[in-house]
């Protein structure tokens, strides 16, 4: 009988294949990576998503890089720097003997052909690429020029401090020069970078495998492949986590964490990051222009209840833009907007809102970052509802609420992850008065002191100056309650005990080079 | 085959069932074009994020060729397209045509995993339903396939990661073969069991269905009777004169499942990671990726036209009355 044949063979098959393959003991040196989706490209200048950053700052560096687990600027490619009193020229001297993996030494040159690369739209290799970030992070560049074949000078039009910060960005590492005139456009599946790891292989859906760069400059790191696998649905990563399948994961349904706390073969990492998640408000609207309306819906938001029942305590209560990981920079004497229900009430019939207001309220169905938006939304729209503010809320697919979004909205969700690591990247990028639609202060504000505070904060060297202008900034910005401010999201990586010295970085980077395995 | 007596008339059907699905594709092409970019949401803007300056976004749009008007892009794309150049992806910066193949590779593993499941459980299911009608078992399979046919595949996918995967830790909970590699086509199976079992679960309901009411209808006819009559044990009825004469619209409707499983896949496909066309085509939506969805799309449609094709010619093969000129 034809369909019993049929099961026959299918159990057959079913069978060899697990019995072949019944969970095989992963090998000792090789790390699985679970990531959300795999790499979009691996270009350095092309990259926009997190995935293809974790994957592929394992294979490239920069001029400068950053101290593990803080935005301490510490030497990458160049070994030493100095800059000009006038904070115009930026000198690098190369270290000495760093080769690409291609075999090609890293020179002055290089790094010249990297960046003009981008600047360049005349120029031969322009067309091997889209640069997104050019304009944000080398638009103030002048010129790029080679002192000698270990030295090399780069000229700003006008002083930029967060300028080294941009460095250590990827779309600013340096790759070599033969394998972009080899490949041309396909260079985003060919990476050559001067890094501690390098490609081995890439199956596109299936898996990236990074091998160790035995010759690099900073000693070879103890793992001898790094395999990273896209693993799209949170319960999958879960499982596939809990079974040993991977090694390391993140964004694990947040009901999970507390039984994989217990878990004696895994550790729950947690660390603060730079994100924040806010709500911003549109100062040009009727009713939200006034600061007392705006310092109400903060009273009247519940950040605490949101962070324990939705976060799963994943964040901490956000009092300013700039989360703790910005170490000096960041303000905690700021005014505070405990829930206050009652205050709320109280501001709002001062400002003459005592029967409250209507507000459409946009919310996004997900996206980067985006944490729980929709839960989220929710839970705000009923606090402010206590305080008789009527929100109407809005949802819109990713896509579509970025553009509605830098369209000026009254009142949006927006969570915003700095790649940089410099104050500069969340103050003005958000703040200023120069950022407003399409760029990012969607909700037009504006205030003349907060504006030369920021001003100045990208032109001044010397932190001992420096670091007060953003203080004041902060203590401002928080009393004018430009944004509702929620929670700075933690970063939650969830690993294998046996994944040993692995350490988070506050820009979510996946850093493995002190990893070793058990 | 049945069909080649008619010699040259079924090379000409061919021919003029293939030249027939250029305006198809074309009109695909069009709607798939139009639907997209009307939708909003820029793929510059996308792309850049958040961080991005205004002068970025507009720079990317003019190096992507997006600041032209509607018709500009699209005869520019279409004239890529009969040169059988589909452009390169926005965001990956690859070429779209072997991309689009690769992933095609995986969903077509994914499908045919998914028909087997359908038709080595709902087609013996159809049949043990027919044979003992209104019996318990019956009224079992019949009330199973309702519910299967019911579930959502990314409840099935996820139930059965809980069970399988997470419990008893029979299979893998994602992908397509080991993170390790070198796994081969034993591998691979492994990792096709849950995704195929929760696509195919739904077809393989449909299916049951069907094969039941065309059995059922078969079995009532003079021939059946005449057979019995004759002496022929019951399996032999079935086999020989019931099923034989019930596969035609089996075959139809199978063919109908090709198009479901392919568009089903997405979300199987996303559930399991599955490195397909579904999941590819759900990233390049989102990041209105336009090259790649009208890519992949375009391939998908001529998928369907294949699959119909090939299914009007199996009639032939089934049922030897039908001629094609």
């Amino acid at each position: 009988m034809l369909s019993r044949r049929v099961w026959m063979i299918a159990l057959v098959l079913i069978a060899a294949a697990a019995s072949g393959t019944a969970v095989a003991a992963p090998p000792k040196d090789a790390i699985v990576v679970g990531l959300l989706a795999e790499p979009v490209t691996m270009d350095p200048p092309q990259i926009t998503d997190l995935n293809s950053a974790r994957v592929t700052k394992r294979i490239f560096e920069g001029l400068v890089g950053q101290e593990l687990g803080s935005y301490k600027i510490v030497p990458g490619l160049a070994q030493k720097w100095d800059i000009s009193k006038d904070g115009l020229t930026y000198t690098f001297h190369l270290r000495p003997g760093v080769k690409f993996h291609d075999g090609t030494p890293l020179t002055a040159e290089a790094v010249k052909f990297c960046f003009d690369r981008q600047m360049d739209d005349k120029g031969p290799f322009y067309a091997t690429g889209t640069y997104p970030y050019v304009k944000g992070f080398l638009g103030n560049v002048a010129a790029v020029e080679v002192v000698n074949p270990s030295t090399v000078q780069i000229r700003l039009k006008s002083p930029l401090t967060p300028f080294l910060q941009y460095l250590a960005h990827q779309s600013l590492f340096i790759s070599s020069p033969e394998a972009l005139k080899k490949w041309g456009k396909d260079i985003v599946k060919h990476p050559v970078g001067t890094g501690p790891f390098k490609l081995e292989a890439w199956e596109p859906g299936v898996r990236v495998v990074l091998a160790r760069n035995d010759s690099y400059w900073g000693g070879a790191p103890k793992v001898r492949q790094a395999i990273y696998v896209p693993i799209i649905e949170a319960q999958a990563r879960l499982s596939a986590i809990k079974t040993g399948e991977i090694d390391l994961t993140m964004d694990v349904p947040p009901d999970s964490l507390d039984e994989l706390r217990k878990d004696p073969n895994i550790v729950v990492a947690e660390a603060n990051s730079s994100a924040a998640w806010y709500i911003a408000l549109n100062t040009r609207h009727p009713v939200l222009k006034d600061k007392r309306v705006r310092q109400a819906l903060n009273f009247a938001v519940n950040k605490d209840a949101i962070i324990r029942d939705i976060l799963k305590n994943t964040a901490i209560v956000s009092k300013s833009p700039l989360s703790p990981v910005y170490g000096p920079y960041h303000e905690d004497k700021v005014p505070t907007y405990p829930y206050d229900p009652a205050k709320a009430k109280a501001l709002l019939k001062d400002a003459g809102y005592a029967n409250g207001f209507d507000v459409t309220f946009f919310v996004p169905e997900s996206g980067s970052g985006m944490q729980s938006p929709v839960e989220m939304a929710t839970v705000i729209q009923a606090n402010l509802a206590q305080v008789g503010v009527r929100a109407k809320i809005q949802t819109m697919e990713w896509g579509a609420y970025l553009k509605k979004y830098l369209d000026g909205p009254d009142m949006a969700e927006m969570s915003w992850n700095p790649s940089i690591g410099d104050p500069d990247h969340m103050m003005y990028m958000l703040l200023s008065s120069e950022r407003f639609p399409p760029a990012f202060n969607a909700g037009f504000y504006q205030n003349p002191r907060v504006d030369e505070l920021l001003k100045k904060g990208r032109t001044t060297i010397d932190d001992k100056e420096r670091i007060p202008l953003y203080k004041e900034a902060q203590k401002l910005v928080v009393d004018d309650a430009p944004w509702i401010f929620v929670d700075h999201g933690k970063q939650v990586i969830v690993h294998r005990k046996r994944v040993q010295g692995f350490k988070l970085h506050p820009n979510f980077d996946l850093v493995l080079t002190p990893v070793t395995l058990q | 085959m049945a069909a080649a007596g008619a010699g040259g008339g079924l090379f000409a059907y061919v021919a003029r069932r293939l030249l027939l699905a250029v305006p198809v594709l074309l009109g695909v092409s069009v709607l798939v074009f139009g639907v997209l970019h009307l939708a909003p949401g820029d793929p510059a803007a996308i792309m850049l994020g958040a961080q991005a300056t205004r002068e970025d976004v507009e720079r990317l749009r003019r190096d992507l060729g997006l600041d032209q008007p509607l018709p500009v892009q699209y005869f520019r794309w279409m004239s890529h397209v009969v040169r059988g150049d589909l452009g390169r992806s926005i965001p990956l910066g690859r070429e779209v045509l072997p991309e689009v193949l690769l992933r095609f590779k995986a969903t077509l593993i994914l499908t045919a995993g998914a028909l087997l499941v359908a038709v080595i459980v709902g087609v013996p299911a159809g049949i043990l339903s027919a044979t003992r009608q209104y019996t318990w078992l019956d009224k079992a399979a019949m009330g199973i396939a309702v519910t299967g046919q019911s579930l959502p595949v990314f409840w099935t996918g996820i139930m059965l990661i809980i069970a399988f995967a997470l419990s008893l830790r029979w299979f893998p909970s994602a992908g397509m073969t080991s993170p390790y590699g070198g796994g081969g086509a034993a591998d691979v199976l492994w990792h096709l069991v849950l995704p195929a079992v929760t696509l195919g679960t739904a077809s393989a309901a449909a299916l049951a269905r069907l094969t039941r009411s065309s059995v059922l209808e078969i079995v009532r006819q003079d021939y059946v009777r005449s057979a019995r009559a004759k002496g022929l044990a019951e399996r032999g009825v079935i086999l020989r004169h019931v099923l034989k004469n019930a596969v035609n619209p089996i075959i139809t409707v199978l063919g109908l499942q090709v198009g479901y499983l392919l568009g089903g896949a997405i979300l199987t496909e996303t559930v399991f990671s599955w490195p397909g066309l579904g999941s590819m085509m759900v990233r390049a939506i989102q990041a209105r990726d336009y090259p790649l969805v009208q890519g992949g799309v375009l391939l998908i449609a001529t998928t369907f036209v294949v699959v119909n094709l090939v299914v009007d010619l199996l009639y032939a093969v089934f049922d030897p009355r039908i001629r094609y000129e």
